[in-house]
Parts: C-alpha cells; sequence; structure tokens
C-alpha cells in the first residue's frame, strides 16, 4: 500500500510535468501590436500600419468593416478610417489635426475576435500645437466587444512568446525555497538534537535545492537575454539569487573542507540556518526595497496582480505542483543515499 | 474553433506554431522529461534493493 502511494506520487509529478510541457508549448499566444509605422507623423493626411504579433486576429483578405482603429491624446481619441486589414496588421488612413493635447499617441484597434489590441505611444505628431482635437476628428469608443478568443496565453509587449518560461523559471524557484526550507528545518532540529538523521535530510536538501536553484538562473538568464536584451543585468534580484546559489555552494565546500571531523553536522547545521536567513533577505527583502526590472519587485508589479489569467494560472499551478513533487522526489533519493552511505560506513 | 482555423491557416514566418517550432520544443522537453523519470525511477528501485540488502545483513 506505501509502496503503491509512494508510486502515485512520483509518478503523478511527472504526468503534471507532462501535461504543463503540452499545454505550455502548444497553446498559441493572444495577438498584440508590436509596431506602428511610420512612427513619426506630419501635419497632413497620413496612413499607419499598426503589426501585431501572436496568433492572428484576423482571416486573409477579411473585410475592413468589423475593424476599428482609434488613436489617443492625452484623454482624447482621434479617428481614422480602416483601409485594410491582414491576419498581423491593419492599416489606417487619417487626418493630422494641428492641434493635440499631447504630440504622443497611443494606438487602439477592436476587433471582433480578439478583442481590444493596445499600442502605448505608437506614433508621433512632433509639429502639433498643443490644444483640443477639433471636433470633426474626434471619434467615439465602440461598443463593448465580446471576443472568442478561445484557451490563450495573455500576450505581453518584450515577452511574447517567451512568457511559457514562466512555467519553468518560477516553479523552479518555489521548488528551491521549498526543499532549502526542508534543510533549515532539518539543521534547527540538528542543533537541537544533534543526530545525523537531520544533518542527512539538510544536506539532501542543500543539494538538491542547489540544482533547482542553477536551474532557475539559467532559465531567468536566458528570459533577460529575451526581454532585457542581455545574460545578466546588475539587478538586486538577479544579484541577489547569485549570491545565494553560491552561498549555497559554501555549505558543500564547508562540509567537504572538513571530511570526517565530528563537528561537521554542527557547524553545517549553523551555516545552513545562516544561509536560508540571507536567502529570504536576498531575495524575497531587498529587491523589494530596491528599483529592480524583474516582475513582482518595487515599481514592477509581478505577474498576478494583472497578467497572471486563468489560461495562464490553469498551467502555472500544476507546473508549481509537478516541479515541486519532482523536486521533493530528488530530495528524498539524495536522503536515501545519505543514509545507505551512512548505515555503510558505520556497520 | 474558428481561431484555431486561423491559426493553422496562417503559417507565418516568426510565429511559434505556424512554424512548427512548438511541436519540436514540446518533443525536445518530453523526451528529456521521460529520460529524467526513468533515471530516477530505476535509481530509486536501486536504492530499494540496497537499503533490503543492508537491512538483512545488519539482523
Amino acid at each position: 500500500m506505501k509502496g503503491t502511494l509512494n508510486s502515485i506520487w512520483k509518478w503523478g509529478s511527472i504526468l503534471l510535468l507532462a501535461y504543463v510541457f503540452l499545454w505550455g508549448f502548444s497553446t498559441p499566444l493572444q495577438p498584440g501590436l508590436v509596431s506602428c509605422s511610420p512612427s513619426q507623423l506630419d501635419l497632413q493626411e497620413e496612413t499607419i500600419t499598426l503589426s501585431a504579433a501572436g496568433q492572428p486576429f484576423a482571416l486573409e483578405g477579411a473585410e475592413t468593416s468589423g475593424f476599428t482603429v482609434i488613436l489617443r491624446s492625452a484623454d482624447q481619441l482621434l479617428r481614422t478610417d480602416v483601409t485594410s486589414v491582414s491576419p498581423h496588421g491593419i492599416e489606417a488612413r487619417f487626418d493630422v489635426p494641428d492641434n493635440l493635447p499631447s504630440r504622443a499617441l497611443d494606438a487602439f484597434v477592436f476587433t471582433p475576435k480578439a478583442g481590444t489590441l493596445f499600442l502605448g505611444n505608437a506614433c508621433f505628431v512632433e509639429d502639433a500645437a498643443k490644444g483640443d482635437i477639433p471636433e470633426e476628428y474626434r471619434a467615439t469608443a465602440p461598443d463593448d466587444l465580446h471576443p472568442q478568443l478561445g484557451f490563450s496565453f495573455p500576450f505581453q509587449p518584450n515577452i511574447m512568446e517567451s512568457i511559457r518560461n514562466l512555467l519553468l523559471h518560477v516553479p523552479m524557484w518555489f521548488a528551491m525555497f521549498f526543499v532549502m526550507g526542508i534543510g533549515f528545518v532539518a539543521s534547527l532540529a540538528q542543533l537541537r538534537t544533534d543526530r545525523v538523521l537531520w544533518d542527512q535530510r539538510a544536506e539532501a536538501a542543500v543539494r538538491t535545492g542547489l540544482v533547482f536553484g542553477l536551474l532557475g538562473l539559467t532559465t531567468g538568464s536566458l528570459w533577460a537575454r529575451w526581454t532585457w536584451g542581455a545574460w545578466w543585468v546588475s539587478d538586486p534580484q538577479l544579484n541577489g539569487a547569485l549570491v545565494t546559489v553560491l552561498l549555497y555552494s559554501g555549505y558543500l565546500i564547508l562540509r567537504a573542507a572538513m571530511g570526517d571531523d565530528d563537528r561537521v553536522g554542527r557547524l553545517s547545521a549553523v551555516y545552513n540556518v545562516f544561509a536560508f536567513v540571507m536567502l529570504v533577505i536576498l531575495l524575497m527583502v531587498l529587491p523589494r526595497y530596491t528599483e529592480s526590472l524583474h516582475p513582482g519587485k518595487d515599481g514592477n508589479p509581478g505577474f498576478n496582480s494583472y497578467d497572471l489569467d486563468n489560461s495562464l494560472r490553469a498551467v502555472f499551478y500544476p507546473a508549481v505542483i509537478g516541479w515541486g513533487a519532482l523536486c521533493y522526489w530528488m530530495y528524498t533519493l539524495r536522503l536515501r543515499m545519505n543514509r545507505l552511505a551512512h548505515a555503510l560506513l558505520t556497520q | 474553433m474558428e481561431m484555431m482555423n486561423m491559426i493553422l491557416l496562417n503559417s507565418l514566418e516568426g510565429f511559434f506554431f505556424g512554424s512548427g517550432k512548438a511541436h519540436v520544443v514540446t518533443g525536445v522537453a518530453l523526451i528529456i522529461l521521460g529520460g529524467l523519470a526513468m533515471a530516477m525511477w530505476r535509481m530509486d528501485r536501486k536504492l530499494s534493493r540496497l537499503e533490503e540488502e543492508v537491512r538483512s545483513s545488519g539482523k
């Protein structure tokens, strides 16, 4: 019975991760606007082309009648005429008024199937005078749309298709936190009882946590390259993560350096408690008090507040459970190895 | 359904699905996961056997 239960949760974690990979990589991305051409407009009749990424928002050769493009200058709306629509682009013509409340224009595309697409600061009118848009140029927002996109991931500028990395990067750090937490509790128990069992647990937890920490760093670096343009940026969250991994590497070095010394259990337990406290400070406290590019930190809300929609949740939560269970499985394997080694050495 | 048809009918360059990259990425990820699962399962069984041996030799 115990063996069956053991198999169920272990293979359950693999099945969950298989589900995560299948859905995570085969769910299409919602469409979103990425650019406007030209971006500089003159005070005359202009034609702009708004380009989109993600899944198509229109069929090839679709009628233009169902689509609306509205430009926004400050809090006033500017009317345009849609001239053509393609699966990933829309063309609109309009007269640029002499007066605008703001020289920067935001673009809204209202589509029958994909809802409203938005591009902030889509284009600029440098020569426009400050003033209200004349009445004849103004637009009113269309009626509420009821998009039927189906199961798809939310579109985020810059992040785009790489949003799927959320299913790897974040759960891997969660798994590391989880197993390092086990190590922390084991080290406290080791200090209290001085039993070798707790030392074995702490060692297995740190070793497993480091694997997931390194995976978290790798997936984070890949994501940074795509969204921020660099493999590494000097950011408190990133540097904190690196220092944490180095600190935990120090734990293993300390153990290796002490060899068979009788004090290895107690000393490494003290070090592990210190390392976990540093992990909490470096990854959860300090980055929240400083400016950071990383989501969830100062001035930059995390995915959860506005981006983690239900389609993403349906894959993200299983990913957290799946990676967590896989991490725990690895931890139990390492712990059993430690116990076996100890049993053979003391026999 | 209509949206899915639109996705399948528009094989655009740079689009994750139209270019077929999604299937390759999914396949590679599943193969790696399967390999890891098998390796861990075998290790699990080996450890169980060793534990049994140690237990019986200690009796």
